[in-house]
Parts: structure tokens; C-alpha cells; sequence
């Protein structure tokens, strides 16, 4: 826990230090008078690949060889490491071990929140006084952050959940809930149930940089909320723009390749191997 | 240019005044007789989610003959007239075998909105005069004619199937939008710099930036297009091209160029027209409009490749018919006009082909 003030002086210092004369601070403010976040935003680093500390490990597929690899990180963790319950811990083993077949954003869906904010892929805010729009560039995915109805709740649970959003002041505090339970936290089988709640919040901390905060609460899964925290740096080329990752069209052998004309079935497979013998 | 980027543009205000001046230059606001809402910093205010539902025919019915408009008394005749062919088709068995199935969404699914469109016109298609779109270019026929072979048959992999079916494109939020048979909504955010539409069909969002930039390189193509934006007096013009090989509207091709106008309406309404300019496609440029209410309606997230356990059932059903020796193409659902349709654009093909064997000799 005493990290966190740690870190908060230190992104100060970065803030003011990164803040040019003359008055700049006012200049991160919309033209409707909020505090301004619109861009695009990018996190550097692993924790996509691991939330937790990790040292670097050959990736599933020899072919692609050192450019396949998964790169050492840091972890993001406030603490080092997620408080799972025990049984929560060997299914995350599980999904470790089987993470190429199970990680839902190998398939190209959605990733949830807030997955989606550090998968390496750049993704840009658009902001209304009561709506914002966080447009991200894999899988073109979308959603909306509403500020304009505090304590409604969601039609129906959603891959990219319910969020209302408030100004803290400087700060975009966003609760998320109602997400589904089949996304992961990372490629490193950290995942959750439908009780997950996540509170997220943004705060600008110089003109190119935003810090980014995620509590996570799960009472079925973990023993007590956990918090992610990591820096997100504008793309500040002049041409920069959210492009087109439909990973639709890369996804469909891993999702539908079994069932591809002259595919092995699995039964048939095994038939083989069998009689081999 | 200007830049866009924080520390440049960071300045908001510089930016704020360059755009104020390039609108009053551009002889921009403000129609007297009724209010536009704007924008804090003067721009036409765009933003919220948009209902484009519509039962306007996209073509002109023959009936209509020359009529480009219609009265209010039989835009109530046409909308009386669906409400009663709907109430007829909502009293129909679910289960009538394979015609229902293809296609067959029964009224729950359906939201294809009460009204005709606020324009009175007869069709959605305003150029040219007729209301109907122009005929198709030879290169386009042939492109229509392998698409359906292709998708008429039993697919040996997802890739035989449609972008709509692959979840990959919804098939009403384009570019361009246009009345389907549900999720008729788009949301629109609006800063100085950009303009962001969000489709609820297949939450697909498009960015638009304002700032004047070039389009990104004709090398880079895009299933939905890469858009630039600017304004015309109160008019948001937005030029979209750079397609892919794959895209196809109405039989249009990669290199469509489409410009859309969304202009602001009093109101709760929001003027969408668009033109699609294909030379490789269509005898001549072709244009449309549709009126656009506001609503407060919420957007819903739409899994679409999350749930498409079709793909799944289709490609499972294929192999299991082929297992059982029954390899027959006619069976497969297609919203394309299925196995009979697919025939006539192989036969097309092939007549084709011997056509041009023929000159070769």
C-alpha cells in the first residue's frame, strides 16, 4: 500500500515537469469546460501478455521464433501479485497451461474491461460532456462511457460491460460492471466471474501522458480488491489514426478451423494415431 | 496544417479560433427562421444516437411511376398499409420449413421502424430522377455474379461465407448507413477535431478527423472505408474511400468514393445523404437520403462474432451432410437468394467464359 503514494508523487513530478510554460494546465481542458482526455492513447510494456511479474518464455509457436516470444514485464499489480482464493489459483494454473486454446482474445473477442486499455494496440478517446467514446483498434472494438445517468444499471451483461463514468476533478473515475464472465485479465490465464467490478480511473499527468488505474473486485474469485496501475502515452505523430485490426478473418482457424472441409476431427485423430500403433 | 496533436493544438484556443474563422468564412450559421442547436464552440451539434429506421422502399416502387414525392395523406396510406402486411406476417407458423428458416426472422426480431422517412419522397435513392439505382457495369455484374456462386455453396471454411455472416461487417452501418432490418441506431460524438460515429450493428465505430489531413496511403485499404471530414457551411461532409476488395454496397467495388452530408435539422432531426461515385460499378453516381430522428433510445452492445454460433451450426451441418454422402449445394440458408440464385450466376460465369473463349479463337 505505500507504493501507491510513491508513485502518485513521482507522476507528479513527471506532470510538472513534462508541462510546458505558460500556462498549459487550463489547455487540458474541453472546450465544454471538462477535463481533457480526448486522443490516442496507447500503454506501453507486457501486461498483456502477464499482469504479474514474468520473466521472458518462448511463445507456443517455434516458427515464429525470437519475434514469437513473449517479452519479460514488470508487474502492474499494486503488491506484486493477484489474491486469488485457492481454487481460483489451480484454475488459473489450468488456463496458464492452456492459454493458446482458451484465452478468449485469441478467438478476437472483445477483451473487456480493462484488458482492452493495455492490449498492444492504440485506442482513441472521443469526449462529450455525456458520453465518451473509447474507440479501440483491435477487433475496431467500441464502448461508450456514460455520464449522464449516476445509479442506472445495465439492460443485459455485455463483453465490454456497463460503465458510468464522473470527474473526480482532474479525474475520469469510471465504475464498470455487468461484464460477462468470459474474458481474461491477460494471455497468462488470469481471469474472473460475473461478480467482477471494476472501478477505473484516468488522469491526465502531462500533455502526453495519462495514468491509468484499475481496482478490481471479485468476492467469488479473489480474496479482496487488487489494483492495476500503469502510465498510457499519447501517439503523437501527426498522421496518427485508429486503424482497422478486424482480427475476424485471423481468428477463424483458431475458432472454426475443426470444422474446416478435410480438417481432422479430433475422433478421427485419435482413430489414427490408435491404429498406427 | 494545423496541429492537431497536444502540444500544438494544445492550444485549444488557437484551434478554436482558426475553426470559428474558417466557418464564418465559409458563410456558415445560423438560418434565421428556426434554431440549429450548436455546439459550445459554434459547430452544429451532432451529437447523440440517431434512429435511421425507415420503411421508405431504397428503390422506387413502380407503382409510383414518375412521383418523386408524396403527399402526407399517402405517406399514411403506405405506413397504414405496413402495419397491416406486418400483423398478417406476425400470424404466420414460425416453422414452415426451409423458406422460414433462410432468412427467416420472425417480427420480434425485425425493427425496422413504423415511418416513412422525413424526406416524402417515394425512395430512399434521390439521384437519379427515376429513384433507382443505376445499372450495374459489366465488371460489376461479373464481381455480384462469383460472390453468389461463392456464397451459394456449401462452405468448405468461414471464408465462404459473406462479411456478414463472419460478423466481420454489419450490413446496414456501412459506410454508408442505411435502414435495415435492425439496429437501426448510430451514436455521434463531436469534438472541434473529430467527429466519431458508433453503429450499434456490430459496434463497429468510424473516426473522422476534421483537421484537414490527407487520407492515409491507398496501399492501406479498410473494410469501412478510411474518412476525412470537414464542413460546409452547416453541412459535415465526409469523404470515405480506400475500401477493400471485399467491400460491396449494392455491387459497388474498392474504389468507391463516397461522400456523405449529415446536416442538423431544428429540431430532433439530422439530414444523412450520401452519393456513391463508381465508375467501375455503376453507370453513373447515385445518391440517397435519409432523415435521421433523435433518440434516447440506449445503444446495446452487439456480440456479434462473440456469438455467432451460426458459423458453427452451418459448418458443422456441412461436414455432417458431406459425411452421409449428401453433398448437394441446394439446403444452405442465404440471405443472397440461396442455391437457385447461385446456379444462375454460375451459368452466367461460364456463358461468359465461353464467350470469351470464343473471340480468343
Amino acid at each position: 500500500m505505500t507504493r501507491t503514494p510513491t508513485v502518485l508523487a513521482l507522476i507528479l513530478l513527471i506532470g510538472i515537469a513534462a508541462t510546458p510554460a505558460r500556462g498549459q494546465v487550463l489547455d487540458t481542458h474541453t472546450p465544454d469546460g471538462d477535463p481533457d482526455l480526448n486522443g490516442i492513447w496507447q500503454a506501453m510494456g507486457s501486461a498483456h501478455w502477464d499482469l504479474e511479474a514474468h520473466a521472458a518464455r518462448p511463445g507456443p509457436f517455434e516458427e515464429l521464433g525470437a519475434l514469437g516470444a513473449i517479452p519479460a514485464g514488470l508487474s502492474v499489480v499494486d503488491g506484486g501479485t493477484i489474491p486469488y482464493q485457492p481454487w481460483a489459483a489451480e484454475k488459473r494454473a489450468e488456463n496458464l497451461a492452456n492459454w493458446v486454446k482458451l484465452d478468449p482474445a485469441v478467438k478476437c473477442f472483445m477483451p473487456g474491461i480493462p484488458r482492452a486499455t493495455y492490449m498492444p494496440f492504440p485506442f482513441q478517446i472521443v469526449q462529450t460532456p455525456k458520453a465518451i467514446l473509447f474507440a479501440y483498434e483491435f477487433g475496431s472494438n467500441s464502448r461508450v462511457v456514460r455520464l449522464d445517468r449516476p445509479g442506472s444499471e445495465a439492460l443485459a451483461p455485455s463483453w465490454m460491460g456497463y460503465g458510468l463514468g464522473r470527474w473526480e476533478g482532474e479525474t475520469l473515475v469510471v465504475d464498470v460492471t455487468a461484464q460477462v464472465p468470459d474474458t481474461w485479465f491477460d494471455s497468462s490465464g488470469n481471469f474472473h466471474s460475473e461478480e467482477l467490478e471494476v472501478e477505473e480511473r484516468y488522469t491526465r499527468v502531462g500533455p502526453d501522458l495519462m495514468h491509468y488505474e484499475a481496482t478490481i473486485e471479485d468476492p467469488r474469485v479473489f480474496t479482496r480488491p487488487w489494483t492495476i496501475s500503469m502510465m498510457l502515452y499519447r501517439r503523437v505523430e501527426l498522421n496518427a489514426q485508429i486503424l482497422e485490426f478486424k482480427c475476424v478473418p485471423f481468428a477463424e482457424g483458431a475458432v472454426y478451423g475443426h470444422l474446416r472441409r478435410g480438417a481432422a476431427t479430433s475422433e478421427e485423430t485419435e482413430k489414427e494415431s490408435g491404429s498406427g500403433n | 496544417m494545423a496541429n492537431h496533436r497536444n502540444s500544438g493544438c494544445g492550444p485549444y484556443r488557437a484551434c478554436w479560433i482558426a475553426f470559428a474563422l474558417a466557418l464564418a468564412l465559409a458563410g456558415a450559421p445560423v438560418a434565421a427562421e428556426d434554431t440549429v442547436p450548436e455546439t459550445s464552440w459554434g459547430a452544429p451539434d451532432l451529437r447523440g444516437t440517431w434512429d435511421f429506421r425507415s420503411i421508405t422502399p431504397f428503390e422506387r416502387p413502380k407503382e409510383f411511376g414518375d412521383k418523386a414525392f408524396l403527399s402526407a395523406e399517402e405517406v399514411a396510406a403506405w405506413e397504414e398499409r405496413t402495419r397491416k402486411a406486418r400483423a398478417a406476417r406476425a400470424e404466420r407458423d414460425p416453422v414452415q420449413g426451409q423458406g422460414d428458416v433462410d432468412g427467416g426472422y420472425n417480427a420480434f426480431w425485425l425493427d425496422r421502424g413504423e415511418r416513412m422517412t422525413g424526406t416524402m419522397r417515394t425512395s430512399l435513392v434521390v439521384d437519379p430522377p427515376n429513384g433507382r439505382v443505376p445499372p450495374l457495369t459489366e465488371d460489376a455484374k461479373r464481381r455480384s455474379a462469383e460472390r453468389l456462386a461463392r456464397w451459394g455453396k456449401v462452405p468448405a471454411g468461414p471464408e465462404d461465407r459473406n462479411p456478414l455472416e463472419r460478423c466481420i461487417m454489419g450490413f446496414n452501418s456501412g459506410p454508408p448507413m442505411n435502414p435495415g432490418a435492425y439496429n437501426n441506431f448510430a451514436e455521434i460524438f463531436q469534438t472541434p477535431w473529430y467527429v466519431a460515429i458508433l453503429n450499434e450493428m456490430v459496434n463497429d465505430h468510424r473516426i473522422i478527423p476534421l483537421d484537414g489531413r490527407e487520407h492515409a496511403p491507398e496501399s492501406i485499404r479498410l473494410w469501412k472505408g478510411d474518412s476525412r471530414g470537414r464542413w460546409e457551411g452547416d453541412t459535415l461532409v465526409v469523404t470515405t474511400k480506400h475500401f477493400t476488395d471485399h467491400t460491396n454496397f449494392r455491387g459497388s467495388g474498392p474504389n468507391m468514393v463516397l461522400v456523405e452530408r449529415f446536416t442538423r435539422k431544428s429540431g430532433d432531426a439530422l439530414l444523412y445523404e450520401y452519393t456513391i461515385t463508381d465508375p467501375d460499378s455503376f453507370e453513373r453516381p447515385w445518391s440517397v437520403a435519409v432523415e435521421m430522428q433523435k433518440t434516447s433510445e440506449p445503444l446495446l452492445e452487439y456480440a456479434c462474432h462473440e456469438g455467432n454460433r451460426a458459423m458453427t451450426l452451418m459448418l458443422s451441418g456441412a461436414r455432417t451432410r458431406e459425411k452421409q454422402g449428401q453433398a448437394a449445394d441446394d439446403w444452405l440458408a442465404s440471405w443472397y437468394g440461396g442455391a437457385r440464385a447461385a446456379k444462375a450466376a454460375e451459368e452466367r460465369l461460364a456463358a461468359e467464359e465461353a464467350k470469351e473463349s470464343d473471340s480468343e479463337k
